[in-house]
């Protein structure tokens, strides 16, 4: 989904060279411009939008030509929405490349007009990088004030009532995440070394966070009970049909391929054969109980985007080598190398699918996949 | 005058309102409902004063195929209330479906499952354009939660568009034919005064069609109208045994989440929405879940509470619902209760059922939705077949004998074992009555005799009429009840191996494809290698052998003897990790083994495709050691000519290099799998292998340090462990024999003392000398 998002980003003036993946604010300046025309509906206090038309904006809406940039439950949107409206800050959990990331941006764009509050989490994310650091050369100079003060996103977005990104959260140490409890329940950050009224900033309406959580980093299981009680939590799941992951890919590889100067567009029945293929490994078989999957899941990122990035090699392939679409052969081949990476154990798993599993599928084209079975390499 | 029309959901609440209020405003003469037509003559019986849900339930039976069907019918059934309101209101009440047992209706086991589910293309349109998750969600929003205006037109608009193109399959335009039949008949009867129809939804532009299109008196394919003046209803072809009958009914079985083929999940739910209105039944839903977490120590605090409230009331009106809908009222819950990532999507979004795994706090919103409500027939209702059945199969086998009765049943004479199902029949069904004090626990031990005895029959007549929903004779209610338990239960080996033991026990005439086939299913889903090679052990044992229960070479342990087979091996190339052996996983090996070997007409899957997995696990370092030398061992059983690689005594010095334990786990596995292929060819064709390898094995233990041997010893132990004594004797004999000396081999084997206990001491010995050696302290002799 991503990929998407970055061919359409356009320069938002004709003068530098064009951005690589403008905010997508600035990529759908015009469809939230029109969105905020005509909202009727009340909006929360401190929103640029009212719910309604922000969750026009992130599902689509054919009348009015919203296009559809979150491929998922519609019911988890309007979760998601209206958890940003109460006192509780939301909370996307999910397997890597479930477009946790684009729907928090999306969200963000839509109610606060900016997705650029954003922290990005990490083993060296800091406090300071949270609420507030200094200025030190003005501290030194002037001491403590908001001069010297440079507020990080926390701060800015209570100052301004807009909602802040917070990006894999449980990758911070605990300490630092629980920074975030007074904040989100007192809705006000001290700041000590100011003095009066700038010693205490107060969120304004329409602060809120959103944060996201990678399960395959360390989950949200090691999260204080405090700060998950703060949190509304969504899971994100890959996409829950065949048919709309499968035109996804297609649209985006189809895209891809044409940029590679490769003519031919990608052919139907591999690319169902690929999509079927991670659609099983990353469920587990395709088991009916959750209780078998563990084990079989590969560790590799079986997402939707990692499907594209595996078809759009199949392509390639298959046009330079020998001047035709990509087949069967090619995704066995691929998958060798893109999705399986490095690990060995992730090798096995593969084999063990072609070996056992893919015999059981009809079809020619999954019989040509079977065939290819020695083509992954030791 | 012509019909009106109605197209209903079934069990849908606002559309049984409103079949209420058009009764009322229209007065009709003729009252038409989908229904099964058999039953016009007993509409009485329905209307004697049941607790609902109660259901019309089906069966038929010919030599070709059998099936059961239900009709379930709840307070908030349109059908139902169709019914009810049609008599109060003075109107003559028809069914006018065919019969349950008509071809129309072949693999369908639910009257009132959604139509439209079968032609979906219309409702995902819809819901993608309302931007909802399911129809469920759909149907709520546009019908459930809106105002009572305007709903005929909405109805009328939705099931239009739903029916569109659609091309109706056979079975669907049979039924149409049928039913316009009636509707013509019916308009003739009435003359002046109107006749209302009540069908589902997607019927009913069809049906509308249908009936304005064909002429009075009958065009060609037109039914036959009797005598007085209404179509025929069918009857069931010569020698075919058919009928129907009221039956209890409870929400469990109407719950979508608990079953497939059926209509609106939640009956619960919507009960309360039928009596109360969406406001209470949410007020409800929510206090329900909350009581039924808190009961289950799940956390919920009043924080929770209102965070759950106020999220469910912005979600109804981000929505654009005029009341709570039952979707607003589960967001609003998961959103505050559930603080971690789930496994699979909430099960309201999509038409999943429950799995097992499932969020607690998820569990109980779906179990609260359904709610536990079961009906209850009058007394005066006529019982349904199975009672009949039971009372005539219990005297023909004389086991109505009374509160004291005891009986002794031989299971290998033809009489006793059909006394001996019947009763597990009974027992299966949950009949109060008997109690098998002793009797065969599982299919491989030699018992052969049960006692019975003859309890309190308190409840039982209540038992029978409530089975009587599952068959209309025993062993067909009994096959019912056991593919309900296997499809509920959870995914273990033993829940699985007690349903399939008690469907040996119940004999082979009541098998039916649904229980083979959820057998199968749930046996791909156990998750442990060791139970199910239990499971597929004693499955294999009784198909080869058994003389007792006729159940050898028959299909229900075919079924799942494959499906074993198959998920056993997906399981084993799959195992990782753990050092040390596993005996259950190694005899789980072993049954793979002899299911090849000699079951290969049930299997799926090829010789060589078995020996191929064999040899990649064999050949697989992530794999653990004891199941890599199972897997070679298997390999080699399957006849599979090994090349260079395949030598044992190469593979044996390749693992020795790992270490001494890896080689006595390595060995266990092998010896488990291969015993034979490797002493028994001493002196044949293939001696030259075998010879090798317990030289080899000679070689390498001689060699080992003193110190490597001893941490060894009992992996090494407990590898030789697989071979009875008499083989044991034989390499002990070949060991003497290697080294050149005569004496007996059996000395050898019998010590005076654990042989552990030796080598401890030697150790001990050994370790005295080193420090005595360190100290120089050597006594001189």
């Amino acid at each position: 989904m991503t990929e998407r998002d970055e061919i359409r980003g356009e320069a938002p003036d004709g003068d530098a060279a064009p951005v690589q993946r403008p905010p997508a604010e600035v990529r759908y300046a015009e469809e939230l411009a029109a969105l905020r025309a005509d909202d009727r509906d009340p909006s929360p206090p401190g929103w640029e939008l009212s719910l309604r038309a922000a969750r026009r904006f992130i599902i689509g809406d054919v009348e009015t030509g919203i296009s559809r940039k979150f491929v998922g439950n519609p019911s988890l949107v309007d979760r998601a929405l209206v958890t940003l409206a109460t006192s509780r800050g939301l909370m996307l959990v999910g397997e890597p490349g479930t477009a946790k990331s684009l729907l928090s941006e999306l969200i963000a764009a839509a109610v606060s007009g900016d997705s650029t509050l954003t922290v990005q989490g990490g083993a060296a994310t800091t406090e300071d990088q949270i609420k507030y650091g200094w200025n030190y050369a003005l501290l030194v100079a002037e001491g403590p004030s908001t001069r010297s003060l440079v507020p990080a996103p926390m701060l800015r977005g209570m100052a301004e009532g807009r909602l802040v990104r917070f990006e894999e959260i449980t990758r911070c140490p605990l300490e630092v995440q629980d920074s975030l409890l007074s904040l989100l329940s007192e809705r006000v950050v001290a700041i000590p070394e100011l003095t009066g009224p700038d010693g205490m900033v107060f969120a304004r309406q329409g602060f809120n966070v959103i944060a996201t959580a990678n399960t395959r980093d360390r989950g949200v299981n090691e999260m204080s009970a405090a700060l998950k009680r703060r949190f509304n939590f969504e899971t994100v799941f890959p996409i829950p049909d065949l048919d709309t992951e499968l035109a996804l890919v297609e649209a985006e590889v189809t895209t891809l391929l044409r940029r590679s100067g490769v003519e031919p567009p990608p052919d139907r029945d591999v690319l169902e054969v690929l999509v079927g293929t991670f659609r099983e490994l990353r469920s587990g078989s395709g088991e009916r109980s959750g209780s078998g999957a563990g084990p079989d899941r590969p560790s590799a990122v079986m997402s939707t985007a990692e499907a594209v990035s595996v078809a759009h090699a199949v392509g390639v392939r298959g046009w330079f080598l020998r001047g035709e679409p990509g087949s069967a052969a090619d995704v066995v081949a691929c998958l060798a190398g893109t999705a399986a990476k490095d690990s060995p154990e992730d090798l096995a798993r593969l084999r063990r699918y072609l070996e056992q599993q893919v015999p059981h599928r009809r079809g020619p084209q999954w019989k040509a996949l079977h065939d290819a079975r020695h083509l992954l390499a030791d | 005058m012509s019909a009106v029309f109605l197209g209903v959901r079934h069990h849908s609440p606002a559309c049984a309102r409103l079949v209420e209020r058009t009764i009322g405003e229209l007065r009709p003469a003729q009252v038409l409902i989908e229904g099964p037509a058999e039953m016009n003559g007993r509409l009485d019986e329905l209307l004697l004063g049941h607790e609902l849900p109660v259901a019309v339930f089906s069966h038929y039976r010919d030599e070709e195929r059998a099936a059961t069907s239900w009709a379930p019918l709840c307070d908030y059934s349109p059908e139902w209330v169709a019914l009810r309101a049609g008599r109060a209101a003075g109107a003559e009440v028809r069914f006018i479906d065919l019969p349950a047992w008509h071809p129309a209706f072949a693999e369908r086991t639910n009257r009132y499952a959604d139509a439209e589910a079968r032609y979906a293309e219309a409702t995902e349109r819809l819901c993608r354009h309302f931007a909802v998750d399911s129809s469920d969600a759909l149907w709520d929003r546009l019908f459930e939660v809106e105002p009572a205006e305007g709903l005929t037109e909405r109805l009328d608009a939705y099931f239009a568009l739903v029916r569109g193109d659609a091309e109706a399959d056979a079975g669907d335009r049979a039924r149409e034919t049928y039913m316009a039949a009636w509707v013509r008949a019916a308009v003739d009867a009435a003359g002046d005064r109107p006749v209302l129809v009540v069908t589902g939804g997607f019927h009913q532009p069809a049906l509308r069609a249908l009936a304005g299109s064909g002429e009075p008196g009958g065009s060609g394919d037109d039914w036959e109208r009797g005598e007085d003046g209404w179509p025929r209803v069918p009857a069931p072809p010569d020698g075919a045994m058919a009928g129907s009958f009221l039956v209890p009914y409870s929400f469990r079985q109407l719950d979508a989440f608990a079953g497939y083929q059926s209509g609106m999940p939640s009956p619960g739910y919507y009960q309360r929405v039928w009596e109360a209105g969406p406001e209470a039944a949410a007020d409800g839903l929510l206090r329900v879940v909350v009581e039924r977490l808190r009961a289950r120590k799940f956390p919920v605090s009043t924080a929770d509470l209102i965070a759950a409230r106020s999220l469910a009331q912005g979600l109804t009106a981000l929505r654009g619902h005029p009341r709570p809908a039952r979707i607003d009222v589960l967001d609003g819950l998961a959103g505050a209760l559930i603080t971690d990532d789930l496994d699979r999507p909430l099960p309201w979004t999509g038409r999943d059922t429950m799995t097992a795994g499932a969020h607690p706090a998820v569990v109980e919103m779906v179990a609260a939705c359904g709610g536990d409500r079961t009906g209850r027939l009058h007394p005066g209702t006529p019982a349904p077949p199975l009672v009949h059945d039971v009372a005539a199969q219990l005297a023909g086998l004389a086991l109505d004998g009374g509160p004291e009765a005891t009986y002794r049943l031989d299971l290998t004479d033809a009489a006793g074992l059909e006394r001996s199902r019947t009763l597990h029949r009974l027992r299966v069904l949950g009949i109060p009555g008997h109690v098998r004090t002793a009797g065969p626990a599982h299919g491989v031990d030699p018992v052969f005799t049960e006692r019975w005895e003859a309890r309190s029959v308190a409840g039982r007549e209540a038992a029978l009429v409530e089975a009587g929903a599952y068959g209309a004779t025993l062993a067909e209610a009994a096959a019912v009840a056991l593919t309900e338990r296997t499809r509920a239960g959870s995914a273990e080996a033993d829940h699985l191996a007690g349903a399939l033991f008690d469907a040996v026990l119940c004999g082979t005439d009541g098998l039916s494809d649904q229980l083979l086939g959820e057998l199968a299913t749930r046996v791909r889903e156990l998750p442990m290698p060791g139970p199910l090679g239990e499971v597929l052990a004693t499955a294999l044992g009784l198909w080869r052998h058994d003389r007792v229960f006729g159940m050898a070479r028959g299909p229900l342990l075919g079924t799942v003897i494959d499906g074993s087979t198959e998920r056993l091996l997906w399981l084993l190339e799959g195992a990782r990790g753990s050092s040390g052996v596993d005996l259950p996983r190694l005899r789980a090996v072993v049954a793979v083994r002899d299911a090849v070997l000699h079951a290969p007409e049930l299997l799926s899957l090829a010789r060589e495709t078995a020996a191929g997995i064999a040899w990649r696990i064999a050949g697989d370092p992530e794999a653990p050691i004891d199941l890599r030398g199972a897997a070679f061992g298997l390999r080699r059983s399957l006849g599979q000519v090994p090349g260079a690689a395949g030598d044992p005594a190469e593979a044996v010095r390749t693992v020795a290099r790992a270490g001494t334990d890896a080689l006595g786990d390595w060995l266990a596995g092998l010896f488990a799998l291969a015993r034979d292929e490797v002493t028994g060819a001493v002196g044949s064709d293939d001696g030259e292998g075998a010879e090798s390898l317990i030289d080899v094995l000679d070689g390498l233990v001689c060699a080992l340090p003193d110190d490597e041997f001893l941490s060894g010893l009992p992996a090494l132990r407990q590898a030789f462990a697989f071979f009875p004594p008499r083989e044991r004797d034989r390499i002990a004999g070949r060991l003497l024999e290697r080294r050149g000396v005569r004496g007996s081999s059996r000395s050898l084997l019998r010590t005076t003392a654990d042989p552990l206990l030796i080598a401890r001491a030697r150790a001990l010995e050994e370790s005295v000398s080193r420090l005595l050696d360190r100290y120089e302290l050597e006594a001189t002799p």
